[in-house]
């Protein structure tokens, strides 16, 4: 037995796992997508696109993706350098703080904030006394809900992403640009934000990708009246009934994943690589 | 008794040829160290004996059997890495026994005799029981060394097994690795790029240069009499003058390209251009003024070692280096006047093809 | 580190991490708090302190079957998802093999999928091609979705580990298996034991595919709280939840254990 035979050994129970049970899904996904009763058709697509509904779906989710991602960079970048700068006990703790949140179950979170966001819950009440606002006044089932829910849930990722660039960095730039004259905060803005921009780039395609799909927390959060994509998708599926309109919805969604997820191997395989 | 035979040995790697046919002889016993800088193909050398490279072309033959398509396993050697490579999730202990095991050498109770001498003459009978993460450089490297010689085997070894120590640890090492030799008799392969470390060690340097055997001979014979430009350069850092040789015999003389001239008498001399390869700490450096016999020159830069001092001078627009005792001192700037011991310069072709 | 920060800034970046820090727990203190809630309905700070939701839970049918469930999957996800994440990653470490880069990207790219996409293909194949769905769909679906974390941490590890190892072990007499064994296996342990924990939780966890590959009769305890959540939650969805939290703060420990929480800045 070659070396070489010995590594094909090891590798293909994965690789047909994943030709069988991985790529075969997909792959029937996108077939029915164009499945008609007449053979190749792309009625689905274009009634996806013809309806100013399903238009509004995919604009909502467009929308409140980039509010998630941006929100999520915000607070991502500087809770980020934080923890790349504090001593080693402190940043254990706040490693903490970002993996427990990562770990617990979607459907855990989320409903934390149903509770939180609800009509009796504890932000509502903190508004209502501030006298922000009315008296019947929910966040349940509105879109400042799933933007307030996703960005918990998807924070995490963001934050690991950028810190991983950061603690990279040679802490010697920082000082040397301090050395030249720059301020702290010029020093983050000329020195530090560069060098961190393919983290935040990669972190961000990512929340964004993660955002655009994702579906428990919109589907809890934003209730049945404000849909995103996939929670139109799972209803197609759970309700209508209707897969091969759901599989074109799905292959929107691909396609839309694909396209960002291109750039975002090629940052962070630059940098394994 | 040849215990390693290497003939013809050509290595590619995709397109590139790194081996360009190697023969060499290795005697049972002799301490053979390959010399070369990075990069001249020694380390590659050094895994195709032990069968971790296949070869291209060329045979590898191992106390008189053909090992050349025999996995290193099938082979009867031990090699050191520079790395150690020590398995970090086994003790020390177990780390030196892997090999008796795996070879399936002696009965439980003989392994574990051997490992126990094996720890005791690297000094290291304390630590049996450690990981080898807790060791220091120095004791990882003993180690390995232990884990090397366990097995007793035909052929053993080393690839640049002390380049990650510190200088004294250094020294220490290449004393253990003299009396370990003496001691054990056994055939061994040392690859280095430190000129010191073969001159030091070894029993016969074979001087390797992209791919090919440059030069080989013992230690004291391959420093005095380098055969080549690269020869002369790598080893003990010889200056390269070219020169005009004029004259035989007694009277031979080299006229160098500002015109002066340096006798040769009692030098091998033929005339016609040749390079004269003199090493830094053959020449001697006197006062200006008239010396017979000597070479005018100017000091550039004298950098300060502690027992001596290396000059930088300038002879006929050429920079010469010269390694002096401190008794009589030159700065920069300095007029000197070189004197040259003609029976130690060497004197190779002019061009080498 | 450069010390001469402004004061203010220092003060306000203090601020700044504990109200980070209340954004990211805020819903896991009150899913707890809300399971220790005497009442029957939904509130925070809960009314009064009482165990009794946890009593119910454990006496309730339709929450001990899911959990058994999900249970039983996440144990066979663990193990399938090791063995065979574990020699891929080993297959691909060594780089012998042609476009082992092409390889490792390919058994990384069940990490950036959205579920929700091969949730459905899944359930579109396996009706269409294999019936109904079982515990059989949701442990090939959960392994593949776990898959690239072990081969993940595995290759992690694997590249920290001195690259002669092998190459050692075999001038030292060791055969193919030998090496793989005993001295491939063990340098991947750390990291294999840390994607198994990975794959233990995120199996445990998993909403979307499960959803999706539901029947009656077939629910994970993730499932099993979302349909509480969307029809008609009482505390006791509160205490499931907090089960769950409890479990994921032990993996976390455990992880941190075998391979040291710090390396999750560096990944």
């Amino acid at each position: 037995m070659s070396d070489r035979t010995e590594n094909l050994v090891l590798v293909l129970p994965g690789l047909l796992l994943l030709a069988l049970a991985f790529l075969v899904p997909i792959g029937q996904m996108l077939v029915l997508s164009v499945e008609g009763e007449n053979g190749f058709t792309l009625a689905h697509f274009s009634r996806f696109l013809t309806d100013s509904y399903y238009l509004g779906v995919l604009w909502r989710t467009i929308r409140l993706s980039i509010v998630i991602t941006a929100i999520c960079a915000a607070i991502g970048f500087p809770f980020a350098y934080i923890m790349a700068h504090v001593g080693p006990r402190i940043r254990l703790w706040l490693v903490l703080l970002v993996i427990l949140p990562l770990m617990t179950s979607v459907v855990v979170r989320t409903f934390g904030w149903m509770v939180l966001l609800g009509r009796s819950g504890l932000v509502p009440d903190i508004l209502r006394d501030l006298g922000l606002a009315g008296r019947n006044f929910s966040l349940m089932h509105t879109e400042a809900a799933i933007v307030i829910g996703m960005v918990q849930v998807l924070l995490p990722f963001m934050t690991l992403s950028i810190l991983g660039i950061l603690t990279r960095l040679d802490p010697r730039l920082e000082e040397a640009a301090r050395t030249m004259g720059c301020s702290f905060l010029k020093t983050i803005r000329t020195v530090v934000l560069p060098l961190a921009l393919p983290g935040i780039v990669a972190g961000s395609l990512l929340v964004f990708t993660l955002s655009a799909s994702s579906f428990v927390t919109p589907n809890l959060l934003g209730g049945s009246r404000i849909q995103m994509l996939a929670t139109s998708i799972y209803r197609q599926v759970t309700q209508t009934l209707d897969w091969p309109f759901a599989a074109a919805q799905a292959t929107i969604l691909f396609v839309g994943v694909l396209l960002i997820l291109i750039p975002y191997a090629r940052l962070t395989g630059a940098r394994n690589g | 008794m040849v215990d390693v035979l290497l003939k013809d040995i050509r290595k590619s790697f995709g397109s590139m040829e790194v081996l360009h046919g190697i023969s060499i002889e290795i005697a049972r016993g002799e301490f053979v160290s390959l010399l070369g800088p990075s990069g001249c193909g020694k380390t590659t050398l050094l895994r195709i004996i032990a069968g971790l490279e296949g070869v291209s072309q060329g045979s590898v033959e191992i106390a008189g059997q053909d090992v050349t398509r025999l996995p290193p396993e099938k082979r009867d050697i031990a090699m050191m890495f520079q790395s150690y490579a020590l398995l970090p999730h086994l003790s020390v202990a177990e780390n030196v026994r892997f090999p008796l095991r795996m070879r399936g050498i002696g009965s439980r109770e003989e392994q574990a005799e051997r490992v126990r001498a094996a720890l005791e003459t690297v000094h290291l009978s304390a630590f049996a029981e450690r990981r080898p993460r807790q060791l220091s450089g120095g004791q990882q490297q003993r180690v390995a060394l232990a884990r090397a010689i366990v097995s007793n085997p035909k052929v053993l070894l080393l690839d640049e097994p002390l380049s990650n120590l510190d200088a004294r640890l250094r020294e220490d090492m290449q004393v253990e690795l003299i009396e370990m030799h003496k001691r054990l008799g056994l055939t061994t392969v040392f690859v280095t790029h430190d000129q010191e470390e073969a001159l030091s060690l070894s029993d016969r340097i074979v001087l390797i240069q992209k791919g090919r055997v440059e030069q080989e001979g013992t230690p004291s014979d391959i420093y005095a009499r380098p055969a080549t430009h690269f020869a002369s350069t790598f080893l003990g850092t010889a200056n390269l003058v070219a020169a005009e040789i004029e004259g035989h015999g007694e009277n031979a003389a080299a006229r160098l390209a500002d015109g002066q001239v340096l006798p040769l008498a009692g030098a091998d001399a033929q005339p016609g251009p040749a390079m004269l390869a003199i090493r830094q700490e053959d020449v001697t450096l006197l006062a200006a003024g008239s010396v017979e016999g000597a070479l005018r020159a100017r000091v550039r830069t004298r950098v300060y070692l502690g027992a001596r001092s290396r000059y930088v001078v300038e002879l006929s627009d050429k920079e010469l280096r010269v390694l002096a005792p401190n008794d009589s001192v030159f700065e920069g700037g300095e007029d000197v006047m070189l004197k040259i011991d003609p029976a130690r310069i060497r004197i190779l072709p002019a061009k080498e093809t | 580190m450069v010390r001469a920060i402004p004061r203010w800034l220092k003060i306000s970046a203090v601020g700044f991490v504990i109200l980070t820090g209340i954004l990211l727990l805020a819903p896991l203190i009150v899913v707890v708090g809300v399971s220790l809630s005497q009442s029957q309905f939904i509130a925070f700070p809960p009314a009064g302190l009482s165990l009794r939701w946890y009593r119910e839970v454990l006496s309730s049918d339709a929450y001990l079957s899911s959990a058994w469930i999900s249970l039983q999957v996440a144990v066979l996800v663990t193990l399938s998802a090791s063995l065979i994440g574990a020699m891929a990653a080993i297959g691909i470490h060594r780089r012998k093999l042609p476009g082992s880069g092409f390889l490792s990207i390919f058994f990384l790219s069940p990490l950036v999928l959205p579920t929700i996409i091969y949730a459905i293909g899944m359930l579109m194949v396996w009706s269409a091609l294999v019936g109904p769905v079982s515990v059989l769909t949701l442990w090939i679906g959960h392994t593949v979705i776990t898959l690239p974390y072990v081969v993940r941490t595995t290759l992690a590890v694997l590249s920290e580990s001195d690259p002669f190892l092998e190459e050692a072990a075999q001038t030292m007499g060791a055969n193919r298996v030998q090496r793989l064994l005993l001295v491939v296996l063990p340098q991947c342990l750390p990291g294999l034991a840390a994607g198994a924990f990975f794959a233990f939780n995120i199996s445990f966890d998993e909403a979307v595919l499960s959803l999706f590959l539901r029947r009656p009769g077939l629910t994970t305890l993730p499932v099993q709280i979302y349909g509480q959540l969307e029809f008609s939650p009482d505390p006791s969805v509160a205490a499931v939840s907090t089960i769950m939290i409890g479990l994921t703060v032990c993996l976390i420990f455990v992880i941190d254990r075998i391979l040291g929480l710090q390396r999750f800045s560096s990944t």
